[in-house]
């Protein structure tokens, strides 16, 4: 049974899950960060500033993040870049976030991008004309609007993530996925280790995506 | 002119790191051709999972729309279960170590010493997860179709298979062209995970180059370069294939799109 090798390595599987739940949420809020002042780039007045935005999202949209997680391991590693660390499981770890972060910000700045066009200007005028002041009208009209636009695609982007952090496996870092594959080797229990592992994944998504869609439902009504 | 460009190439390179002096390896040709066949593993490998997953996914999208609840249940049940999961747990769960679970039902029809390649071990692992994808992208797709299309196919005395046939899918297809090329540039990205059960593709080509000449920078961001022209390409394309759709169905396809972006 998953449950019994569960019990049999709580350590190994306890820290794998620990790994996982914390590259997540520093990749995500990473790729919020990211997303965020990419999209005001795109969205600027200025046009270097909007190639540069163009550039990124195109480049790390396009590209696989195997390649950018093992560019940014091993690339930057031959030249003596080691994440601010000489611990060298610190540094995969550090190129690990930062790999989820660049790959999953690009996404997360063609959303926020859309939420931010995706409101007609007249609406502003409107609210202005109306009487409101200049932070009223962002306040009760405009942010509403384009957080309402913008959650459910960033749960989304969220689950994406969490998924795609098993990746980090191929560069070292312990998480779930590695947890796997050191319990098979060790006690040749295939279906159970894996299983486990299934089961843990499934523990973090399954109540992230009913999560995502309860939202999403939820923002429908209110549109 | 050229002297100081040399000298200040060779600064350059010198301080940082970079590794100049393996730059003519990607003009050399046999070095091209190399990378070239990584290309046709990639892309053999993405063509053969769409396909594949394409006629499993359109299975699993007519299960989940079934009137049966012993039909609609397990397709439920396939298409959520893998969407919650990596792919590369698919790739390497299902292609390598699960072989031993195929090996019992092929032997009788390939003989004893049957094995799955390496490449349809990856096949099957990026169709698994492509197969659950799609079929969400199709379901869409259908569903967005006014109720009158079917109802008028029934009325006219269609059966249920040839008002598939000839009525629903044809339409609910056509609507959903970009969103499948948008997946195919995913699964692109995606064949980069099999290079680690051993599939000699782009990744994998790049890995024997770099441990040859010590220079992971420039040969990965070479095969970086390769992946990016393929993918924007593709991107591009499904781009100007401006999706006509209704707006539930663009909001299901992103939402679909982005909860299943993988590597």
């Amino acid at each position: 049974m998953p449950g019994e090798i569960l019990l049999e390595f709580p350590d190994l599987f306890s820290r794998a899950f620990w790994y996982t739940v914390q590259l997540s949420l520093i990749g995500f809020g990473g790729a919020l960060a990211i997303g965020t002042v990419i999209a005001l780039f795109r969205v600027s007045p200025v046009a270097p500033l909007r190639w540069i935005g163009v550039a990124f999202v195109e480049f790390f949209r396009n590209t696989p993040l195997l390649v950018q997680l093992f560019f940014l391991f091993l690339g930057l590693g031959a030249l003596g870049f080691r994440y601010f660390t000489t611990d060298t499981f610190e540094s995969i770890f550090r190129a690990a976030a930062l790999g989820m972060a660049l790959y999953h910000g690009a996404y997360v700045a063609e959303v926020i991008r859309g939420g931010l066009l995706g409101i007609d200007r007249g609406q502003i005028e409107a609210s202005r004309s109306l009487g409101l002041s200049y932070v009223q009208a962002l306040r009760y009209v405009q942010l509403p609007q384009t957080f309402r636009a913008t959650i459910p695609p960033l749960g989304n982007i969220g689950i994406a993530l969490i998924k795609n952090t098993s990746l980090a496996s191929t560069i070292g870092v312990a998480e779930l996925l590695q947890a796997a594959e050191i319990v098979e080797s060790r006690t040749f229990r295939t279906e159970e280790a894996f299983g486990a592992v299934i089961l843990l994944y499934l523990v973090l998504t399954l109540p992230a995506s009913a999560g995502v869609n309860w939202l999403e439902r939820k923002m429908l009504i209110a549109r | 002119m050229n002297e100081l460009f040399e000298s200040i190439r060779a600064l350059v390179c010198g301080i940082s790191g970079i590794r100049c002096d393996t730059w003519h390896l990607f003009a050399d040709p046999l070095i091209l051709r190399f990378f070239g066949e990584g290309l046709l593993q990639t892309i053999s490998l993405s063509l053969v999972s769409v396909f594949l997953s394409f006629a499993v996914g359109l299975l699993f999208a007519l299960g989940r729309l079934s009137g049966r609840r012993w039909v609609r249940w397990p397709s439920i049940f396939y298409i959520e279960t893998i969407r919650a999961l990596p792919v590369l747990l698919l790739i390497v769960y299902f292609g390598i170590k699960g072989t031993a679970l195929f090996r019992p039902i092929m032997q009788p029809f390939f003989g004893e010493d049957f094995e799955l390649s390496r490449f349809w071990a990856g096949v099957l692992g990026l169709s698994l997860y492509t197969s659950a994808v799609l079929a969400e992208i199709i379901r869409a797709g259908i569903v967005a179709l006014p109720k009158g299309q079917s109802e008028a196919a029934a009325a006219l005395g269609l059966s249920y298979a040839r008002a598939m046939g000839h009525v629903i899918l044809p339409q609910a297809l056509r609507l959903m062209v970009p969103a499948m090329m948008g997946q195919l540039t995913t699964v692109i990205k995606d064949t980069s995970l099999v290079g680690t059960i051993g599939v000699f593709e782009l990744i994998r080509q790049a890995r024997v180059i770099y441990t040859q000449n010590f220079n992971p920078l420039e040969a990965l961001f070479f095969v970086a370069m390769i992946y990016f022209v393929v993918c924007f390409a593709l991107s591009q394309a499904s781009r100007r294939l401006e999706l006509r759709a209704p707006t539930e169905v663009k909001v299901k396809i992103q939402e679909v799109q982005l909860r299943d972006q993988v590597a």
